[in-house]
């Protein structure tokens, strides 16, 4: 369960960066259509943190890492949005750009640890 | 053509607004930064810190600086420009510094740390981040052209 849901994740924040980029580009402001997105990206890191943390049994070894990287996600999309709303320049979608391509990063290693470690 | 070499022209910026434009993604990435220096570093030293303490420790100073970077940037005014230029050069010399031990004294690293062979394990933004930050706050310096 936590697999499909990592991988959904990080496609969706694979393609927030590429959308972030291009309205970078046609220096468009953030709108509400990408805080949609980051809405749900933001619900669908929250319910990973559900998951893994009622389901940390299942790792056999860097519980803790693991964690860290499950509880710092959620932070992310909410704070890049509150930035980038505030800049009314280009600089304001490539902030999102760079809160979404961490939360991909991020999400990849949340997922090797999982694919490493549990069972 | 006959004009004279200009000085690159760095006009100084009010610093009231360190965080807008470029700034603004200059702070995302501190804020990235320190959470993730703050919660390996937090896991780390709660965990097993005896595995490699001296690395731990390392992480720990590391995400200190950026959190002061990032509240610096976000608060602008005369002091936190000099307070994150503080931050970013303690940074710089943090990432070459561990950098460089890293990959000379490799048994006191026996675990990555943020600032370890050059912020690899991070995509090498924790080297590359100081020095945007040098360049982005030099231009808020009075009496710099």
């Amino acid at each position: 369960m936590l697999a499909p849901l990592s991988t959904a994740i990080v496609a969706l924040s694979v393609g927030t960066l590429f959308l972030a980029v291009y309205y970078a580009i046609r220096e468009r402001l953030i709108n509400d259509g990408v805080l949609a997105i980051l809405g749900i990206l933001e619900v669908a890191l929250l319910v990973q943190v559900v998951y893994g943390m009622t389901h940390l049994g299942r790792l056999a070894e860097e519980k803790a890492t693991f964690t860290a990287y499950l509880l710092t996600l959620p932070f992310l999309p909410p704070f890049t949005a509150l930035l980038a709303i505030k800049e009314k320049s280009r600089w304001a979608m490539v902030t999102i750009a760079v809160g979404a391509g961490a939360v991909a990063v991020m999400t990849v290693r949340l997922g090797q640890i999982w694919t490493e470690h549990g069972h | 053509m006959a004009t004279e070499p200009q000085e690159p022209v760095v006009t100084t910026r009010d610093p009231s607004h360190l965080s807008s434009g470029p700034g603004r993604v200059i702070v995302a990435l501190y804020a990235v930064m320190a959470l993730a220096a703050t919660g390996r570093s937090s896991v780390q030293i709660a965990e097993y810190f005896g595995r490699a303490p001296f690395a731990y420790v390392m992480s720990a100073a590391a995400a200190v600086v950026y959190l002061i970077a990032t509240v610096a940037l976000v608060t602008g005014g005369r002091r936190a420009v000099r307070i994150a230029l503080v931050s970013a050069s303690v940074e710089l010399v943090g990432v070459l510094v561990i950098g460089t031990l890293s990959y000379v004294v490799p048994s006191w690293f026996p675990d990555k740390t943020v600032w370890s062979h050059f912020g690899q394990g991070y995509g090498y933004v924790p080297l590359v981040l100081p020095i945007l930050g040098l360049w982005w706050l030099r231009r808020f310096l009075p009496g710099r052209a």
